[in-house]
């Protein structure tokens, strides 16, 4: 099987710690559900990722080189 | 708008079912009486229009609340039905409640722990703010699976939903031949029903009665048919003779019986379904008081001769009343059940058509003249329903809609607006001493002299309308304070539109100018970005009533500020068609002008000197380019390009590949190499206006474009040009060619279907060998077209106005040039060549399975020529394939749009950059995961941002010296990539607190 993770295309996603968790959200002012999801049995995800955690995905970006973005791992 | 304004705020909303007390406490009156008026034409008492229903007569006063009609909002009244009826609404949550609650207890047929999942799922869904319904679905279905009730161990029977409002009960009842079916299972023989070849032991009745436990005498009762055998004595037979002495039975649930079903539902158990228990019971579903709208919810019309028609919805509640009663009578006659049945099914009927005339399987309510009523449903439903016709899109005043027409006298940004909409248009002054002699003219000038006025507001607020009989009069008496209504003046800004509205440019503000005659008049640069053209397209015009919307409309909606598209990052708007041809004429030779000829292309423009002149007129002329005709040794002259150069900034520099494939240089402003067309200056991402746009600013751009505008009008009616179908023809020699380029083709497509029909033909790789021999003739049928454009290329000559057009970019393509004077070429349906029509050929021309070029559409001919009728024929097949292509593309994309603008109308970026939606989640941490605007960043994948070299830039020109920017450089670093307010909520308090101003 592919590990589509390793892909070029496919962005680096990573579980996040819950204290850095509590900053996003504080940044933001948001609960945890109001972040964008993204499915448990998605490929990109790494294996210890569950439902509930928060992952960070970084993304190449042409304009401002990185973004980040946060999603909410759900079933 | 101020907030102390609105009558009433909306604190919340809720949603669910009402309680049939609470019908009966609302209602103003029950209705009994399906009549209306009496013959004096008064409202009945506790008739459908009974007065305390509200009233819709002017200067009857209101039963109920004592108001008069306009004041008076209504008041609902209610009917008592005769039975229970079940609402069509909620015809698929009774479905679901009768499946998955118990039909003895009523209690939800799942566990505890089962009930505990699906609470926690709800809760999840809830907070994640998704679709309730896939939870409940799910419980309903889990339940739905218990054959037995949990809780009281009853035996659950399938439910069967006949829409739209009938349910049944499948049951296992014993067959009506349950004594047979014994017999013959006992003597061994087959039961009915069961193949021919089924072996069964004889059975005695001893034997049966040992086995079964039931008495010997009791099975012959049973057998004889005396005794019906109960539940367990029929499971115990079953068992022992291996036979089914069931039958399915289709028991109807009555409304009446479903009501009491769902009454027996415990409150928690409908928490699980995802229904709130504090504002919704499930009995409520069924119906047993029917509300009653108010008049004024379904106002009477009086016609001309005085009668009076109701609304559809009146005649619906006549039925349902008249067959309330009639119901009501039967039953207390003791009438059959039949009879009964029938006229609960008729009520049902009514009612189910009273909220929803447009259920399938069920005939609509008609009218008398056949027309299908519009009731509840259909006034909400749909394009011109409640929603989408009265709530989201309304009517509105101070808007006007006429045909357009080019002028291109005008400025883009301009609009011309005829003087009978300006005279109807109104723009409201608030006199004060500073415009008060302007206001005393408007009034004075009446409503019918164009800079006028219609109305006055006295300070009082009494309004007065202006007629040309008191407006001297008026104009006197105006003084500061008051308020007029004068008509649209030139420079007043107004919303201008072209529907489709398929993006934001198709509704931008212009400034007006008004003009006699009845066409809104535009300059030709905006046809782009509004997609009109000028063959009876029609615009509609909206003036702004208020300063806040004047000034936002003149800030960002303006036609300047529209120049870049934010769909592409470039400019949308720019020199069009003829503009084009003309700035080719004026630069690709770069030809020469005296002085009164380049003041003459300039007149237009701001410029109103010449720059040094390119040289003298000498005895032998340039190499670069012809001396001016019949001009005198040693006259001045100014080429094209220096002319052209006239229009650009000072110090632009640029340098690109252009339209023709030679370079364009610009040094300093000035155009030193190159023929500007339409990759310069076109409308669709024109290299100079973009970069103007971008480095020189909109209000730079506008004037540049407008100035191209004027100066390619200018050089094209200086140069003249003209197109006719003459300029498409080819001379002899090239036509002879052009015939042998063809002839050899079709030879060689005769070729290839020899070699094909003696089976030699090799396919190619993932082909079958037709579709090789399809896909070789329709490639040497191509090139044979290509070469004949080709030849009839070389013979056009390049001063041709078609090949200038083409070369420019301004209209037409090589490709049209080639169909109009060489060959129009191969005719396509589907992508392949024509195969369709008669069985094995496509006319009856044809022999069948004919494969040659012109068997198959292959247009031989030129547009010039003329096609022949057989060609004429392929091309029309070939020309509607495109025509429908285009009408399924476009309602096809409208519906996508829709669905794309309902997903996303709710999504806004806030002030921190995040976008999110209404309920505050996060849709992207930053806008466009960039936070940058497509029409501020020049970027591609070709040519990235160079970050650091603009922020080199910003550095360079932000600080004096090297000292000051080391030492804000060395000063504190913020975070990056945090919102507004990020340091303000994490530490609450710290904010400076704002005062607010309410
Ligand atoms: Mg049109
Ligand atoms: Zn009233
Ligand atoms: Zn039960």
């Amino acid at each position: 099987m592919v590990d589509v993770s390793q892909h070029d295309l496919v962005p680096e996603h990573t579980v996040v710690s819950e204290s850095e968790i509590d900053d996003v959200l504080a940044e933001y002012d948001i609960d945890r559900t109001d972040l964008p999801k993204i499915k448990r049995t998605d490929a990109a995800l790494p294996d210890d990722a569950e439902v509930g955690d928060v992952v960070e995905v970084v993304r190449d970006s042409r304009t401002t080189d990185r973004a980040v973005v946060y999603r909410l791992v759900i079933e | 708008m101020s907030q102390g304004q609105a009558p009433k705020r909306i604190g919340s909303l809720s949603f669910g079912l009402m309680d049939p007390e609470e019908y009966r406490e609302m209602s103003a009156t029950k209705v009994i009486t399906a009549d209306t008026y009496d013959d004096d034409g008064f409202p009945i008492d506790m008739g459908l229009m009974d007065p305390r229903l509200g009233v819709i007569d002017p200067g009857l006063e209101c039963k109920t609340c004592g108001k008069h009609s306009g004041s008076c909002n209504g008041h609902f009244g209610h009917i008592e039905l005769a039975a229970p009826v079940i609402h069509v609404g909620f015809a698929k949550l009774i479905r679901r409640l009768l499946r998955g609650t118990c039909r003895e207890c009523s209690r939800l047929c799942l566990t505890e722990d089962e009930r505990a999942e699906f609470r926690d799922r709800l809760d999840t869904t809830r907070s994640l703010g998704e679709d309730l319904g896939d939870v409940t679905k799910a419980a309903i279905r889990k339940a739905r699976k218990a054959s037995q009730c949990p809780y009281c161990g009853e035996k659950q029977y399938d439910i069967q939903h006949e829409k739209p409002t009938t349910y049944y009960e499948v049951q296992e009842v014993l067959a009506a031949e349950y004594s047979e079916t014994i017999a013959a299972a006992m003597e061994g023989r087959p039961v009915e029903g069961e193949d021919e070849d089924v072996e069964r032991e004889p059975m005695a009745p001893t034997d049966l009665a040992e086995e079964t436990g039931i008495d010997l005498s009791r099975i012959n009762e049973i057998l004889s048919g005396e005794f019906r055998p109960t539940k367990s004595d029929r499971q115990a037979l079953e068992a022992a003779l291996d036979v089914d002495l069931t039958e399915e039975d289709m028991n109807k649930l009555m409304p009446s019986d479903i009501r009491d079903w769902f009454e027996d539902i415990p409150d928690e158990d409908i928490e699980v379904l995802g229904v709130d228990s504090q504002k919704s019971r499930p009995e409520w579903i069924i119906l047993t008081v029917l509300p009653v709208p108010p008049v004024t919810a379904r106002p009477s019309i009086t016609l001309d001769n005085g009668q009076r028609s109701e609304d559809d919805l009146t005649h619906k509640l006549v039925d349902i009343i008249r067959i309330n009663q009639r119901f009501m009578e039967n039953r207390e006659a003791g009438a059959p059940q039949l009879i009964i049945e029938d006229l609960w099914e008729l009520l049902q009927y009514h009612v189910t058509t009273f909220m929803d005339n447009e259920i399938s399987g069920t005939p609509p309510a008609r009218h008398r003249s056949g027309r299908p009523l519009k009731t509840l449903s259909q006034r909400l439903k749909g394009k011109e329903g409640r929603f989408r016709g009265s709530l989201s899109g309304k009517r509105v005043n101070f808007s006007a809609r006429t045909v357009i027409s080019p002028d291109p006298t005008l400025s883009l940004n301009e609009v011309g607006v005829p003087n009978r909409v300006a005279s109807e248009m109104t723009q409201t002054m608030n006199v004060n001493e500073r415009n008060l002699d302007d206001a005393r003219r408007y009034v004075a000038n009446g409503p019918e002299h164009h800079p006028g006025a219609n109305y006055v507001r006295r300070p009082d607020g009494r309004r007065l309308k202006v007629t040309e009989k008191n407006c001297e009069e008026l104009a006197e008496k105006v003084d500061p304070g008051w308020e007029v209504s004068r008509h649209l003046i030139d420079g007043d800004v107004v919303i201008f539109n072209r529907q489709p509205s398929l993006h934001r440019m198709s509704i931008m503000a212009h400034e007006v100018v008004v003009m006699p005659y009845k066409t809104f008049r535009l300059n030709t640069v905006v046809c782009p970005p509004y997609n009109a053209d000028f063959d009876g397209d029609e615009m509609n015009m909206h003036a702004l009533q208020n300063e806040e919307a004047r000034a936002e409309a003149r800030v960002l909606m303006r036609v300047q500020e529209q120049i870049l598209s934010p769909r592409f990052g470039e400019n949308i708007i720019g020199a069009i068609q003829d503009h084009i041809s003309g700035m080719y004429l004026l630069t690709h030779e770069n030809p020469r002008f005296n002085e009164t000829q380049a003041l003459d292309l300039l007149r237009a423009t701001s410029i109103d000197e010449l720059p040094p002149a390119d040289g003298e007129v000498s005895e032998t002329p340039q190499a670069d380019g012809e001396a001016v005709d019949g001009e005198e040794d040693g006259t001045k002259y100014w080429t094209g390009r220096t002319v052209f150069s006239e229009l650009l900034p000072d110090d632009l520099d640029l340098e690109f590949e252009g339209t023709v494939g030679e370079p364009v240089v610009i040094e300093d402003g000035q155009l030193v190499e190159g023929t500007i067309a339409e990759d310069e200056v076109g409308e669709f991402g024109g290299e100079i206006v973009d970069t103007i746009t971008k480095v020189y600013g909109n209000t730079r751009s506008r004037e540049f474009i407008n100035e191209v505008a004027t100066l390619a009008m200018r050089s094209i009616m200086h140069f003249g040009f003209s197109v006719g179908i003459d300029d498409e023809s080819v001379d002899d020699a090239a036509e002879v060619q052009i015939q042998e380029a063809i002839d050899s083709a079709y030879e060689r497509v005769q070729k290839l279907i020899k070699t094909y029909e003696t089976g030699e033909l090799e396919s190619l790789p993932g082909r079958t060998v037709d579709e090789t021999l399809e896909m070789k003739i329709m490639q040497t049928l191509g090139r044979a077209r290509d070469s004949a454009g080709d030849i009839a290329d070389d013979n056009l000559t390049e001063d041709n106005p078609a090949v200038v057009m083409a070369r420019s970019g301004a209209r037409g393509s090589m490709l049209n040039l080639t169909q109009m004077s060489a060959c129009v070429g191969q005719q396509a349906v589907r992508g392949e060549r024509i195969n369709r029509g008669y069985e094995d050929r496509t006319l009856s021309h044809y022999k069948k399975d004919d494969l040659s070029a012109d068997a198959h559409g292959f247009v031989e001919s030129s547009y010039r020529q003329g096609l022949d009728p057989q060609e004429f024929f392929f091309h029309a097949m070939g020309g509607r394939e495109g025509l429908v292509d285009t009408a399924v593309r476009t309602s096809k994309s409208g519906y996508l749009q829709r669905r794309l603008i309902n997903a996303l109308s709710e999504l806004e970026t806030q002030y921190d950059g995040t976008v999110r939606d209404t309920s505050d989640t996060i849709v992207q941490f930053e806008f466009g995961e960039d936070g940058t605007s497509t029409t501020q960043v020049a970027h591609d994948a070709e040519s990235p941002m160079d970050v650091e070299e603009i922020a080199d830039r910003v550095i360079d020109a932000e600080f004096a010296d090297e000292a000051e920017r080391e030492s804000f450089l060395r000063g504190e670093t913020g975070e990056t990539n945090l919102s507004e307010h990020g340091d303000t909520w994490r530490s609450p308090g710290s904010a400076p607190e704002v005062e607010s101003d309410d």
